[in-house]
């Protein structure tokens, strides 16, 4: 049994169920036979990984759904080996560079490589290329998309990329300028109702619409995590209610204790006690920025309005040494910290404030 | 260093190329044992007396090797633990069932020896496996020792550690069978020695398997008894648990016996002993070191013998007569230079450096209480801060937080986790902690650029050690505060680790690594959903979930509204 | 291959019939063409897309024809190797040939080669001072042109050894008049407005115009090229949300604030282009000169940040909030 997510996951472009104008003018781009390299962005959750699957089997049909994970070894002109995880069928080859750490290069110029040199084995498909998807551009190093550019135009004749990032931000200029840039928006809250709506019609379960809407709500419009809310809710209890309790992830409800507890007190014991608690986030999987950024969200809903832009401010501060630094508690604890001090002060003077 | 020492496993020829191959005093001590024994390398011989061999000796060889125990009453062993192994020994060398003999103790406690010993007043035959300090330095320093064994085939057969070790073990039997038409009471005790955390760290992942695999099979076929030896250091105790978890040792049945670090007593006498000798023969090239002197060396070694006797002879030596105290001041440079050893602080003066005479860990804490308890001098001389600075008045530093920090042997960002771990039980101050917490946060940021980080670590510590001591403005008297273990390297380890197990166990949902821990992992861990193997429900269970103390709110919901209505009343 | 083809296309064959700037083609090099032999070394500067490569190019092939242009000219780009050995080696090597003045068919032709360094602002800086004596010794048969977008990363010994060139971003009308051309030729069904957005969206750069009208009109085979269309494939934030945006930033509460930037990364939108867009609203905004600054001076942190992989929700979000205290009813 497969997860709903994956299950009811749209497999052509026709089928989409939304941002369905840039879908036909996808399907212009296929049918117009000169296919140029793609730069599809958006957040996460909003459907990038679809569209682009749906792309490729509008252009070689079903086979690419044929998908299997090979695990393969790319040894660097420094003789280290580094290995990496591909998926591929046979017209496309995924691959996630970031997992090769800052030798993202070497990974990436062997692949599009031997990609490009392999001949498309069916010649009934009518294309002559074949497709490199590279997914988390935004974490390639400079240096890797600066070697990027060389190979996109040196393999021009035999392979395209699509290249897949949450943001063009941190995408170089001459990539971007390189590629056809799509930007995959998130759903809007009525269009997650519609497709959970849709979903569970399918499962034969009927969903109520302000459990529907409550879950869009909570979901902040990333469709992916909706339908799994959805099917936790199903899990907890079906019928569904109305007013039932949407099932959130475990770590959000432990940074929301984290934050209460912040908030409650504000000496270095509960310091090391919430240091404790981040240490505990961490070794469950959830990455430095996503703590912080959660924890700011969390803060910024339990302190006072006059307080927010100074918590935006040091939030911003810190979550970029987070980014640079090499240990993420420090800073973790020093926004805390900050935090801690900041929020005791002004209490201490609404106090003041009103023995006058 | 991979030594394979066989000396008497094939025949006479091969004993012969392992000697020439060898240092000169191998060659030398294989005649004096009558071939018997072949010795292990000469760093880690333990260091006994060898009386009646002593006039054979040259003059510039290493005391240790000189003084290589070759009886049962030489050994600075406690006579219990000798009389244990060696009735193991007798027990397990009958011809009829092998066995397996876990050895641990720190390091220079004379295990080795022991064996040695044992086995030559048994009348029986050792061949020796040494790890490779590490596994992917294959340089010629190995190669010397490395085709001793090996060049009777392939010379450079670059096989994987636990292979060549499986290989050993198989040669070690199949030889030893074909002896045993002759000499019926031969055996091999053989034994893998893990130096020093590094090594253990470095061999852990095959030492492990190949321990677990090549032992079963050893222990079905062989008929002669297999002694692992194994040093854990102070700090890495768990080398010897990580080696031979327990049920591998009750599977297979494997005896342990612990050694102690040597007894002062005993070591006092071994050096008396040695130098007795020496005096008597040296011909004035020695001075005899007085009594405290003697006594430094043998607190300074904390139980390692064979340090110890290297102290010595350094100490004795001619030429340290150069200052006003040499004898001190080369002890104090060789146990600097030797860092292993502890003592209990003794002289405990600030200006001269006993520190090598500690163990680095005791000290380590020393120095992070010399930062943390923040001991300020009241000095009559210090500069007066214009008023407006007047809140940045400190009295001045007793210590010199770069010279503790360079005489704690750590590196700077070590110290600092350190510091990291325990500065907020010396804070009582939300204000102070604030600070401090932001200048730990800028010493992460200054090495956090590969390329300038070598130069910038010290600046790094020294951001980290002033600005915690500066920001520490309210110095309450804490008295005696237990410092722990930084959290963070395990932390981050682990995070590491689960999340590469994360993508790996779940790479068929083909999802980016952070959407995958942060959207699918928790949903799955509420899903009944069946998983394919069991790997992934343990994965989910253990990861997916999150201790969740339902925490009262009370706190937090009273306190907005509160301040809502003071701005009310204002 | 076709976005060459394009553009290739619609620029020069030959010089100064091509896309090249106008003040340009009837500047100085047509005269420097003339003089033929005394043609000086060469430095041209200017952001992208105003036509720099094209212009030597179209030169070089006016020069000397199609046959001769093979061996005449070598062109050396960033993603070509040009460390330092290379300017050694194959730089060298190539400017001690020596060539005649004529062509195969006789006709007169410069008695030197040309080697064209694009993008010499990536050079190293110990390969252009490796450049410094090739160019001196080799200036009887070789003449360099170098091409760089920032002038101040060329090391001073080779600017004074060149004659410099600067060239401005193409006046809009020029750039719609060269879009309103492809657009004929190619025969696209367009809007004007979708020109001028076009025009605007590409700030002077005329190869990213015209390869956006290229994306466009793959995307909308059968449709009208419409303005939205040009500013979705620019990626460019439409000015009404970044009005709204920053009318929330001056009034607004922060909550408001926080949904507006939070709609906004939902929607897609790189930081950077918010940020950058936001800075032009910011300057022609009615706010005092100390005021603007101080934003802007937010603003530059922001995209330090920003460039060093920050969350762009935070960063945006600190940014909306600095703002705020900078609003005319708050002082």
């Amino acid at each position: 049994m497969s997860l709903w997510v994956d299950k009811y996951r749209p497999t052509s472009l026709g089928k989409l169920d939304y941002h369905q104008e840039q879908a036909s003018q996808l399907k212009n781009l296929v049918q117009c036979g000169d296919f140029p390299h793609l730069l599809v962005y958006g957040p996460s959750g909003a459907g990038k990984k679809t569209r682009i699957m749906c792309l490729l089997r509008e252009l070689y049909g079903a086979g690419v759904e044929k998908l299997r994970i090979e695990h393969q070894t790319i040894v660097a002109p420094s003789k280290k080996k580094i290995e990496i995880n591909t998926i591929a069928s046979n017209y496309h080859l995924e691959v996630n560079p970031s997992d090769a750490g800052y030798q993202d290069r070497v990974v990436i110029q062997e692949l599009i490589k031997t990609m490009a040199q392999s001949q498309q084995i069916q010649a009934s498909t009518q294309r002559e290329f074949k497709v490199v998807l590279l997914t988390e551009v935004d974490r390639l190093t400079k240096d890797a998309q600066h070697a990027l550019r060389r190979t996109m135009e040196k393999y021009m004749a035999t392979c395209r990329l699509v290249l897949c990032s949450t943001s063009t931000s941190k995408v170089i200029g001459p990539i971007r300028s390189r590629c056809l840039a799509v930007r995959v928006p998130l759903p809007s809250t009525e269009e997650v109702c519609n497709v959970l709506t849709s979903v569970c019609k399918k499962e034969g379960l009927l969903l109520p619409p302000e459990l529907a809407k409550r879950i869009s709500d909570k979901s902040g419009r990333n469709l992916r995590k909706a339908l799994l809310m959805c099917e936790a809710c199903r899990v907890q209890q079906y019928p569904f209610s109305a007013d039932q309790d949407v099932t959130e992830p475990d770590w959000e409800v432990f940074l929301r204790e984290t934050a209460n507890y912040i908030v409650s007190q504000q000496t270095p014991q509960r310091l090391l006690e919430v240091r404790g608690r981040l240490y505990e986030l961490l070794t469950h999987c959830i990455p430095a920025d996503i703590i912080m950024k959660g924890l700011v969200r969390e803060l910024l809903n339990n302190c006072d309005g006059h307080l927010k832009p100074e918590v935006a401010h040091m939030a911003a501060y810190y979550e970029h040494r987070l980014q640079l630094g090499n240990k993420a508690i420090y800073h973790l604890e020093a926004f805390t910290a900050k935090f801690m001090a900041v929020y005791k002060k002004f209490m201490e003077d609404g106090l003041d404030g009103m023995m006058f | 260093m991979l030594s394979f020492l066989t000396n008497c496993s094939v025949d006479q020829s091969f004993i012969d190329l392992t000697g020439q191959n060898l240092f000169d005093c191998r060659e030398k001590r294989g005649q004096i044992l009558g071939s018997q024994i072949e010795p292990m390398r000469p760093r880690k011989r333990k260091g006994e007396i060898c009386s009646s061999d002593l006039g054979h000796r040259k003059q510039d060889e290493p005391w240790v090797d000189r003084y290589t125990p070759c009886s049962k009453v030489d050994l600075a062993v406690h006579k219990k633990k000798v009389e244990e192994v060696e009735n193991w020994l007798k027990v397990h060398t009958d011809g009829s069932q092998g066995g397996l003999l876990l050895l641990t103790g720190p390091s220079g406690c004379g295990k080795t020896a022991t064996i040695q010993v044992l086995s030559l007043e048994l009348g029986l035959r050792i061949q020796e496996w040494t790890n490779p300090p590490k596994l992917d330095s294959y340089t010629n320093s190995q190669q010397v020792s490395f085709d001793i064994f090996m060049s009777v085939k392939s010379k450079f057969h670059l096989t994987s550690q636990s292979a060549q070790f499986q290989e050993f073990l198989l040669r070690a039997n199949k030889y030893n069978c074909l002896k045993m038409v002759g000499d019926a009471r031969s055996f091999f005790p053989m034994s893998i020695q893990v130096f020093d955390k590094y090594t253990v760290f470095s061999c852990l992942g095959c030492a492990h398997s190949c321990c677990a695999v090549s032992s079963r099979c050893f222990v079905k076929t062989s008929r002669f008894p297999l002694v692992f030896i194994v040093s854990n250091s102070p700090s890495a105790d768990s080398s010897s648990r990580f080696l031979f978890p327990r049920e591998l040792m009750e599977e297979l049945h494997i005896s342990n016996i612990s050694f102690n670090p040597v007894a002062p007593t005993t070591m006092m006498k071994v050096l008396t002993r040695i130098l007795t000798n020496e005096d008597g023969k040296s011909n004035g090239r020695v001075i005899v070191p007085d009594q405290t002197v003697l006594e430094m060396v043998c607190s300074g070694s904390s139980g390692d013998i064979r340090s110890a006797i290297n102290n010595l002879q350094f100490a004795s030596q001619k030429e340290a007569l150069r200052g006003n105290h040499p004898l001190k001041s080369k002890v104090m440079a060789v146990s600097r230079s030797t860092l292993r050893k502890k003592s209990k602080p003794k002289n405990g003066q600030e200006g001269q450096p006993p520190v090598g005479m500690k163990d680095t860990c005791l000290f380590l804490f020393r120095a992070l209480g010399k930062i943390l308890h923040c001991k300020k001098a009241e000095c009559a001389f210090a500069l007066q801060l214009p008023s407006h600075l007047s809140q940045h008045h400190r009295e001045s530093l007793q210590v010199d937080p770069e010279w503790v920090i360079e005489h704690s042997y750590v590196s700077g960002e070590f110290f600092n986790l350190y510091l990291h771990q325990n500065y907020l039980d010396f804070f009582s101050e939300m204000e102070d902690v604030e600070k401090a917490s932001e200048y730990m946060s800028d010493a992460d940021l200054l090495t956090s650029d590969w390329m300038s980080s070598n130069t910038m670590r010290e600046y790094a510590s020294s951001v980290a050690t002033r600005g915690l001591l500066h920001s520490n403005s309210q110095q309450i008297a804490v008295g005696f505060r237990p410092l722990h273990k930084p959290n963070w390297l395990l932390v981050s380890k682990k995070h590491r680790e689960n999340c590469l197990a994360a993508q790996f166990l779940f790479r068929h949902f083909c999802m980016t690594p952070v959407s995958l821990q942060t959207e699918l992992l928790p949903y799955l861990a509420k899903f009944t959903n069946p998983f394919k193997n069991q790997a992934e429900i343990t994965f989910i269970q253990d990861v997916g979930h999150l201790p969740l103390k339902r925490f009262s709110l009370r706190y937090s919901s009273y306190s907005i509204p509160f301040i809502a209505c003071l701005r009310c009343t204002r | 291959m076709y976005v060459c083809v394009c553009i290739k296309k619609k620029k020069s064959s030959s010089h100064p019939s091509g896309g090249v700037h106008p003040s340009f083609s009837s500047g100085p090099l047509p005269e420097a063409r003339k003089l033929e032999g005394s043609l000086p070394n060469l430095l041209f500067y200017g952001p992208p897309g105003t036509g720099k490569t094209s212009t030597i190019l179209a030169a070089a092939r006016e020069l000397y024809g199609p046959e001769l242009y093979k061996q005449r000219v070598l062109e050396l780009n960033a993603s070509d190797e040009r460390g330092i050995q290379v300017i050694r080696e194959k730089v060298k090597n190539f400017a001690q040939l020596t060539v005649a003045g004529t062509r195969s068919d006789g006709k007169p032709c410069p008695p030197f080669k040309i080697i064209i360094l694009d993008e010499a602002d990536s050079m190293t800086a110990p390969a252009q001072a490796a450049l410094r004596r090739t160019m001196e010794k080799e200036s009887r048969s070789t003449r360099f042109c170098l091409i760089c977008n920032y002038i101040s990363r060329i090391i001073e010994p080779l600017t004074s050894r060149c004659s410099k060139f600067r060239f401005n971003p193409l006046a809009d009308q020029v750039q719609e008049k060269r879009l309103l051309e492809i657009c004929e030729k190619e025969k696209l069904k367009y809007t004007i407005e979708s020109i001028l957005a076009l025009v605007r969206v590409s700030e002077g750069d005329l190869r990213k115009a015209i390869t956006f009208l290229q994306s466009a009109a793959r995307l909308n085979v059968n449709n009208e090229i419409t303005e939205l269309a040009v500013i979705e494939i620019a990626g460019v934030v439409p000015t009404k949300m970044i009005n709204d945006l920053l009318q929330v930033c001056l009034k607004g509460s922060f909550e408001k604030q926080e949904f507006a930037v939070m709609s906004m990364v939902n929607e897609g939108y790189a930081a950077t282009q918010i940020l950058s867009q936001l800075h032009d609203c910011i300057i022609e905004q009615d706010l005092s000169d100390e005021h603007k600054s101080v934003i802007t001076e937010k603003m530059a942190v922001v995209d330090k940040c920003l460039s060093d992989g920050a969350d762009e929700y935070l960063q945006l979000l600190s940014l909306c909030s600095a703002i705020v205290p900078q609003a005319p009813q708050n002082n």
